[in-house]
């Protein structure tokens, strides 16, 4: 065979790999949008039909313990704490725990909240870091809150000593300086309530962007798409990875993540799949598959089930280099949850989560950047070399382009048929031309923050990394 | 599958394939970005007219009301009446307007839902077959104490449509009182905890004088509606219904009911013995 041959054939080879590779992924995306719009619709339809407040006045409410881990959060976690103190559910607790922050957040907490050392010893049923002292409010208009003092060990261990102390049945994990709905708690109960053949074990909610959003009392007031394209690209991201992706597997009974910003967990399960793993970044994801796996090796029935109301507001990095870190570290964190659980990659043992869910994750969020860079390597060398067809790279680009666009359109149809969060018409277009710049802007920073996460995962690189945050608007 | 290899590689597809789906994807992103912009405009021409119809409606609702008058004397607006989304607006500030007021007020406005021929619409409702517009034709004809519809909404609440049969029975509890659940006894699909939950709200909403026959829910063989029950009785404070759960935990072999049971009668018993120590002090 002369080396002309076996360029042709490498060649050849190559494109149907690809070929196969791209229509695969944007075949999956739309059966996955399909699916989810679906979803959506029945969800809708039958939430205008539900009553929330008979949660507030029933003894039956599932008691809850929300548990935020804080870190250095001094400039904003009094009025954070106040915040979680006055969502409507009667039914719960507030444990914040002081991961070991350098800064006056304690001391803050102590004064505001009056708190004084609590008459309750640690159990740790999950072993954790050090735990100093257990605060409760002498103020009986703050019984509900505990305050954790411990030993820095990173949110996982945070998230684990507030599980331990956890006195409801279920816990509700969330960022602190998340802004939440008021009802968020009523809504994501609900799921735990009504399934009387499987047990559900988890419950989240949709995460929206709220940088340039206003805030007022820790409320949400006013709702804005940003004027910077990266957050108002992540705006758009979002809207379709919960839109457009979660509720698709929520139906499929296969999701696998859970935003970390705020989700809520059987707490008896997630105990006794051992709580979050200290050793991860991406600790969100391993514990849902963790949970998942844990029940079907005990052969139990169960579901985690996904609310696609947005219950929950975040800011999204507005730099490139916070981005980067953010990124790289869900990047971290799949690989990591993906190769702890290995064992069910194509498993029928673990049904549709063995069969699709792992491999989807494995072939489409953890492989995709890796494919796509090997892909441009390889076009620059075909350019180099002469071998590019020009007319048809160019159809090839707009065909990949176009398809990115009717995506992104295809999302905010979505939202303005179901939350119609963004009021004015001005909002549409801003977003529309962020869909437009994105393919050639957000896009490339997206994959250049994977190859960074695969690089620090190579690298042996721990931690989070220092992520600041710039603060939300406030009237 | 040569001539399917030979297809492909001939490459000849490739342009056309890839051409022909740039302008597919082009136009479904024409197609939905314009199905946002025709959307919100529809949404500002139904806001415009409901800015229309509003006033009118609240005159003749305040009329209705206050002055008792008659759907007949409104003659003028018949025009109107014929208009869908003008009936909408009507029967939403109709129920909305019934959920606040009671007595010969609440009679003024059941007189107009019928004259005016809104409880048409209701029934219609009842006969949709997307279970949403059941759901709303419940609603109303629960909410204007339309008795005659109660063996349709006992039928409805034997749905396998969970939302279904949560509106029908809380229907029939706004209907007939706690009788109006006294055949969830013979129910068949087990409540889970939420739907119990609903269902004991609508029936603390209801006068709780007339609580009636709870007691049989307990004699059911569906151990979600003996839960029902027990968590009715102990929400209600109902002491009276004490040997009755006496019973139940003496007949019943279901661990978790037994639990429960023996949990409602001992705050039963605490409650009463509360009460007899106030009545003798």
């Amino acid at each position: 065979m002369s080396f002309n041959e076996f360029i042709n054939i490498f060649v050849d080879i190559y494109l149907i790999l690809i070929l196969l590779y791209a229509i695969f992924i944007m075949s999956s995306y739309l059966i996955l949008s399909c699916l989810s719009i679906i979803e959506l619709k029945s969800y809708l339809k039958k939430n205008s039909f539900v009553n929330y407040q008979i949660l507030l006045s029933s003894e039956y409410a599932p008691a809850l313990s929300l548990i935020a881990p804080a870190y250095n959060e001094g400039m904003t976690i009094t009025e954070n704490v106040k915040s979680l103190l006055s969502l409507s559910y009667n039914n719960y607790q507030v444990i914040v725990v002081n991961d070991g922050s350098k800064d006056n957040s304690m001391e803050l907490l102590i004064s505001t909240y009056d708190l004084i050392p609590a008459d309750q010893a640690y159990d740790a049923k999950i072993p954790t870091k050090n735990v100093k002292a257990i605060y409760q409010s002498r103020n009986a208009a703050f019984k509900k809150l505990l305050v954790v003092d411990k030993e820095n060990g990173g949110k996982a261990d945070a998230l684990n000593v507030g599980i331990n102390i956890a006195q409801n049945p279920y816990v509700v994990c969330i960022d602190v300086d998340c802004i939440l709905d008021r009802d968020s708690l009523l809504k994501l109960a609900k799921p735990f309530m009504e399934s009387s053949t499987k047990r559900v074990i988890a419950t989240g909610g949709v995460v929206r962007i709220a940088n340039q959003c206003i805030i007022k009392d820790g409320r949400l007031e006013e709702i804005h798409v940003p004027d910077k394209l990266l957050p108002r690209i992540q705006v758009l991201e979002y809207l379709r990875a919960f839109l457009l992706g979660r509720m698709a597997w929520e139906r499929l009974d296969g999701l696998l993540l859970i935003s970390g910003a705020f989700g809520a967990f059987d707490k008896e399960i997630a105990l006794l799949a051992g709580g979050y793993n200290t050793k991860t970044v991406g600790e969100d994801m391993e514990l849902v598959v963790r949970m998942r796996r844990y029940m079907h090796e005990h052969d139990l029935p169960y579901t985690v089930s996904f609310i696609p109301d947005p219950l929950c507001w975040t800011e999204a990095p507005e730099s490139f280099s916070i981005f980067k870190k953010q990124r790289s570290r869900w990047m971290r964190g799949t690989i990591e949850t993906l190769w702890t659980h290995r064992k069910m990659f194509f498993n029928p043992k673990f049904k549709l989560l063995g069969l699709v869910s792992v491999p989807y994750w494995t072939f489409f969020e953890f492989l995709a950047p890796f494919i796509e860079s090997v892909g441009l390597i390889i076009t620059f060398i075909f350019i180099a070399l002469g071998m590019v067809n020009w007319d048809s790279f160019v159809i090839l680009l707009l065909f990949v382009y176009f398809y990115s666009i009717m995506f992104s359109v295809l999302a905010l149809l979505t939202e303005e048929l179901t939350y119609h969060k963004y009021a004015k018409i001005k909002d549409y277009l801003k977003l529309l031309e962020g869909a437009f710049i994105e393919p050639f802007h957000f896009h490339l920073m997206s994959v250049f923050a994977a190859l960074v996460g695969y690089y620090e995962k190579i690298k042996g690189t721990h931690g989070w990394g220092e992520m600041t945050r710039k603060g939300f608007s406030k009237k | 599958m040569e001539e399917l290899w030979e297809f492909y590689y001939n490459k000849d597809w490739i342009k056309p394939f890839l051409l022909y789906s740039i302008y597919f994807f082009v136009f479904v992103s024409i197609t939905l970005f314009s199905t946002i912009v025709v959307m919100r405009r529809l949404k500002l021409r139904n806001q415009k007219l409901e800015k229309r119809f509003t006033p009118i409606i609240e005159h003749i609702l305040s009329l209705n009301l206050f002055e008792s008058a008659f759907f007949s004397e409104f003659s003028a607006y018949e025009k109107l009446f014929r208009n869908g989304i003008f009936r909408n607006l009507m029967m939403e500030s109709i129920i909305n307007l019934h959920q606040n007021y009671d007595g010969t007020y609440a009679e003024n406005l059941e007189n107009f839902y019928m004259d005016s021929g809104l409880i048409n619409d209701s029934y219609k409702k009842l006969n949709s077959e997307h279970w949403q517009i059941k759901c709303k034709g419940i609603n109303e004809l629960a909410e204007m104490n339309v008795a005659e519809a109660f063996g349709a909404l006992v039928k409805m609440s034997k749905s396998s449509n969970k939302i279904l049969t949560i509106v029908a029975i809380n229907a029939c509890i706004k209907l007939n009182g706690s009788n109006g659940i006294r055949h969830l006894a013979r129910h068949k699909h087990s409540f889970d905890l939420w739907t119990q939950l609903n269902i004991l709200d609508a029936l603390k909403q209801g006068n709780l004088a007339h609580i009636q026959g709870l007691e049989y829910l307990l004699t059911s063989k569906n151990n979600s509606v003996i839960s029902l029950g027990l968590k009715a009785i102990s929400s209600l404070n109902l002491s009276e219904k004490a040997p009755f759960v006496q019973e139940l935990i003496d007949d019943t072999t279901n661990e978790e009911i037994l639990t429960e049971a023996k949990t409602v009668l001992n705050r039963l018993i605490v409650q009463n013995n509360r009460s007899l120590k106030y009545e003798f002090q």
